[in-house]
């Protein structure tokens, strides 16, 4: 099948023309993709050979770089479709090849030279054999075998801010970038050549993008960044085919209504339950960030965990993680789904671990609370409400002559995801215990940052939650500051990265060190890996550079039972 | 800027590529018609060969300061931190999209119009947002720009501090730079130890950097009464006597410290928020290491690298090595560590307290 794919490339482009086969052989594809969605990769391969000669070359050549929504719903092993691998958020796979017998043997199967000073600090997407990877103004597809790279999108922009970028999103043969300066830009997978460009937001008035949109059966779901000004946040879902705006929610009121907040950003990728078609979003800090005298109250619906219905955008639930925040900590971290027994009894839940330094599960069909717990320090919460969200201290809010708070700005985690690992039900997360200065006088006025908070001292672990108590099952230090997200397999392995640039694989029973390589600089996104011709990679990005881990040839060939994710 | 080159373009070539300028259509005629001419734009000198090659060939589509105009056209400032020499010339022989190739941009012209595209733009950037401040100069304002995608995100668009970054118009380092000769090196180099990362900038771009950090100093100096940011003022609400019990007992800071030995005079060297934050947690301490190597030989200096893997050390002779962890054993003392286990119990009055007293260490 893979010799074949690589055909059908080359086909594909001396034919472009050739998207509309016939009835018969799209129908041939269909049922080819239900097949290949329900087996595993050696029957999906005994599979392929039979379609292929029963349908020819053709009905593979509509499917080569393609992705249907419903493949994202149950992503094969051969694929990583969406920012988190699927729609949970849970970033763990159920790959087993490289587990803790033989990941001593891991080494390098390639590396990409991006060639930019800017870091890697994107999720690739894995479709067709294919990875699609960013930097901003920067897309790549590259071969996922070989790491040769296919075509490279370059658009430079002067406004926005280029902090970082996340990846692009996937809808059967297009692909969807967000840029410094605020548009979608949707191109086709197969050469990266621009189809459309719509507008997202106003970089005048101070939005930019760096997110990876989430794609729900035919919406395309954007979301905003924007600390600097006083401005509303809001996801927008765009049309897939044409881009024209299906709905827009609003995490708070238009700028300048009287004692409201504005902010709310919306500067992650979210998770889906396609069973309650809801779509679970985090939100960021309100504005003014570190003066919060002008906007009285929770400040709804920023920093919350909110659900949504992808169809019409319109609320189903908020449940605020810190009502009127004054110290920066966006909710944007995952919303990461589960499915399991809670205190005894069946839930379907939601977990967050946030950037304000607490430990959330929710019931996620209806948002009510069934834990909060710290996982780090934290000095600026009274206790916990009636509806399990921490009560913020106002002599902890920030003040001219500076209060110390527990954790700093940067919070216990933040983009950095975490991941849950079903055979321990733990949740481990790359936490930062810190703590930092805030201060505000008037003198800093009331719009954008509105104060200035400093660093004071921080380090970085690794922790495993357990999510039915919040307590830490073990903790494995990683240095002053990580900014590595975790991937988990069922192989019993944890991957993440530490402050110093060393890619790490620790024991997810204990914690314990299996394997390390150094990488020059420190991991700046969450690692994921998936299975091709029978082996198991992992992809890592360090500084500009995107590193591919894999067994030697051949070894662990015997244990390439792939299973699903 | 869109008008003049829609202008420009009609009037230099009538007819069908007007009308592309209009609609925004391919502009494959025009890119390619060698009787095209662009005057040099008023106020520009066109004295570098390179600008006027742009001018000539490439500043119809992506504007005459390589602003572009999106989304049609891309902009060509910075372009040369984003793309290779290699990579610019393979765009501009062979086109992209609806942009022409111009294989004919050969040898001396090709080389002046890579030079040109690696300088910085003038005049490209964003005015100052602050109310009643005069129009930055043209070098101010590409540094403006170039501070916007590049520092802003840590050190606020304003350059007075934003998320975790510091106000740079209280800076130290900015408040005694000479024209870049500080600010240059640890822009090019970063600052690991805070997570800053190095930027590759041209000398060019560097200067408008400068230039821009030095206007904001100007500018915020101008504004004494209501400066943001944490004034040495600010932190005159503790109590010398209460700060000074806590240091010698609850504090337990007399176990360390004294006032007359290691910390007489240190309100003379540190003031306002670098005292505070130096009380708080001193970075950059040296922490004494003492590495026993499996033959019983000890080896003891400075720490200088450790992760999980390596454990590195500077011994009196300032010569550097390192060991697997695995393969010795080493003790380390971090006098800072005291600080961190005081971080859970301070109350804010303890520290304005402490504070107060430290002032008075003249």
């Amino acid at each position: 099948m893979l010799g074949c794919a690589e055909d059908v490339r080359k086909k594909s482009k001396s034919n472009s023309k050739g998207n509309s086969g016939s009835f018969a052989a799209l129908r041939m594809t269909r049922d080819f993709l239900r097949i290949r969605m329900r087996f595993g990769l050696k029957r999906r391969m005994r599979a392929t050979a039979v379609l292929g000669l029963a349908a020819g070359v053709c009905a593979v050549a509509a499917m080569a770089q393609n992705l249907e929504p419903a493949q994202i719903e149950h992503p094969a092993a051969d694929s990583w479709p969406v920012y988190h691998g699927d729609y949970t958020g849970r970033r763990h796979s159920a790959l087993t090849q490289i587990n803790q017998r033989n990941v001593s043997g891991l080494g390098l199967a390639w590396a990409f030279q991006t060639n930019q000073t800017a870091s890697i600090k994107s999720s690739p997407l894995l479709v067709d054999g294919v990875l699609y990877f960013t930097v901003p103004d920067n897309v790549w597809a590259v071969d996922a075998r070989s790491g040769h790279q296919l075509w490279h999108y370059h658009r430079p922009s002067t406004q926005g801010d280029h902090i970082g970028h996340r990846g692009v999103a996937m809808y059967k043969g297009w692909l969807y970038f967000t840029t410094p300066d605020c548009h979608l830009i949707s191109l086709d997978a197969k050469n990266g050549r621009v189809r459309w460009d719509k507008l997202i937001a106003d970089v005048n008035k101070g939005y930019w993008t760096t997110m990876d949109p989430l794609v729900v059966k035919n919406h395309v779901i954007v979301g905003v960044s924007g600390d600097f000004d006083n401005l509303p946040g809001y996801l927008r879902s765009f049309e897939p085919e044409r881009g024209e705006v299906q709905w827009q929610w609003d995490a708070t009121p238009p700028a300048g209504t009287p004692n409201t907040t504005t902010g709310g950003m919306t500067w992650m990728t979210g998770t889906y339950d396609p069973e309650l078609n809801l779509v679970y979003w985090g939100t960021g800090n309100p504005t003014p960030v570190l003066n919060g005298t002008t906007r009285p109250g929770d400040n709804p619906w920023t920093c919350a965990i909110v659900a949504i219905d992808p169809d019409d955008g319109k609320l189903k639930w908020g449940f605020q993680v810190s009502p009127h925040d004054t110290h920066d900590w966006d909710a944007v971290e995952t919303p990461v789904l589960v499915d399991r027994d809670f205190h005894g009894k069946p839930r379907k839940m939601l977990m967050q671990a946030s950037r304000n330094g607490y430990f959330f599960v929710l019931d996620r069909t209806d948002g009510k609370n069934l834990l909060t717990e710290p996982f780090g320090p934290v000095n600026w919460s009274k206790g916990i409400d009636a509806q399990g969200r921490p009560i913020p201290n106002p002599d902890k809010e920030p003040a001219p002559d500076g209060r110390i708070v527990a954790p700093d700005e940067g919070g216990v985690t933040n983009y950095r995801a975490p991941s849950f690992d079903p055979k321990t039900g733990l949740f481990i997360v790359d936490a930062h215990p810190s703590w930092s200065l805030y201060f505000a006088k008037p003198a800093d006025g009331y719009y954008g940052w509105a104060g200035a908070d400093y660093d004071v001292w921080g380090k970085s672990q690794i922790e495993a939650i357990d999510y039915q108590t919040g307590k830490l099952r073990w903790v494995h230090p990683v240095g002053g500051g990580s900014g590595a997200g975790v991937l988990t397999t069922d192989g019993g392995l944890t991957v993440t990265g530490d402050s110093t640039g060393n890619l790490l694989i620790l024991n997810t029973a204990d914690g314990k060190m299996l394997w390390h390589a150094g990488m020059g600089e420190s991991m700046q996104s969450s690692p994921i890996t998936y299975m091709l011709d029978g082996r198991q990679y992992i992809v890592t990005g360090s500084g500009g550079v995107l590193f591919v881990w894999a067994l030697p040839e051949g070894v662990g060939a015997a244990h390439s039972a792939a299973k699903g994710r | 800027m869109k008008g003049l080159r829609i202008a420009v373009l009609a009037a230099a070539v009538a007819g069908v590529v007007a009308v592309c300028g209009v609609t925004r259509g391919p502009v494959h005629a025009a890119g390619q018609n060698p009787t095209m001419e662009t005057p040099p734009a008023k106020g520009q000198t066109a004295i570098d060969p390179g600008a006027a090659i742009y001018e000539k060939r490439c500043a119809v589509c992506h504007g005459t300061h390589r602003e572009g105009d999106l989304p049609w056209f891309p902009p060509l400032a910075g372009i040369s931190h984003r793309l290779s020499a290699e990579q610019i010339t393979a765009l501009v022989h062979s086109g992209k999209g609806r942009m022409p190739g111009f294989p004919s941009l050969q040898g001396t012209e090709l080389e002046q119009l890579l030079h040109f595209l690696s300088t910085a733009p003038e005049g490209a950037a964003n005015a100052s947002k602050a109310a009643g401040e005069a129009k930055p100069s043209a070098q101010v304002a590409s540094g403006e720009a170039l501070f916007h995608q590049n520092c802003a995100f840590c050190h606020g668009r304003d350059a007075m501090g934003g998320e975790t970054g510091p106000d740079l118009t209280q800076s130290k380092l900015v408040l005694a730079d000479k024209n870049g000769d500080k600010i240059a090196p640890l822009v090019h180099e970063g600052r690991p130890e805070t997570k800053m990362p190095g930027f590759n900038f041209s000398n060019e771009e560097m200067a408008s950097l400068v230039a821009f950090i030095h206007s904001r100093v100007q500018s915020a100096s101008e504004h004494k009464g209501s400066r943001r940011g944490v004034s040495v003022e600010d932190l005159q609400t503790g109590n010398a006597e209460a700060g000074k019990a806590y240091f010698n007992g609850a504090g337990g800071c007399a176990k360390c410290h004294s006032a007359t030995g290691d910390l007489a005079g240190i309100a003379r060297h540190l003031q306002g928020l670098s005292l505070e934050e130096r009380m708080l947690y001193p970075r950059n301490v040296p922490s004494k290491v003492v590495v026993t190597l499996p033959s019983g030989e000890t080896v003891t200096g400075t720490l200088a690298y450790r992760d999980e893997f390596t454990v590195g050390l500077r011994d009196a002779n300032g010569t550097y090595r390192s060991w697997p962890t695995r393969a010795v054993k080493y003790t380390v003392t971090e006098p800072a560590e005291a600080h961190v286990e005081l971080l859970p119990k301070y109350t804010d009055d303890e520290i304005h307290n402490l504070m107060a007293y430290l002032q008075t260490l003249k």
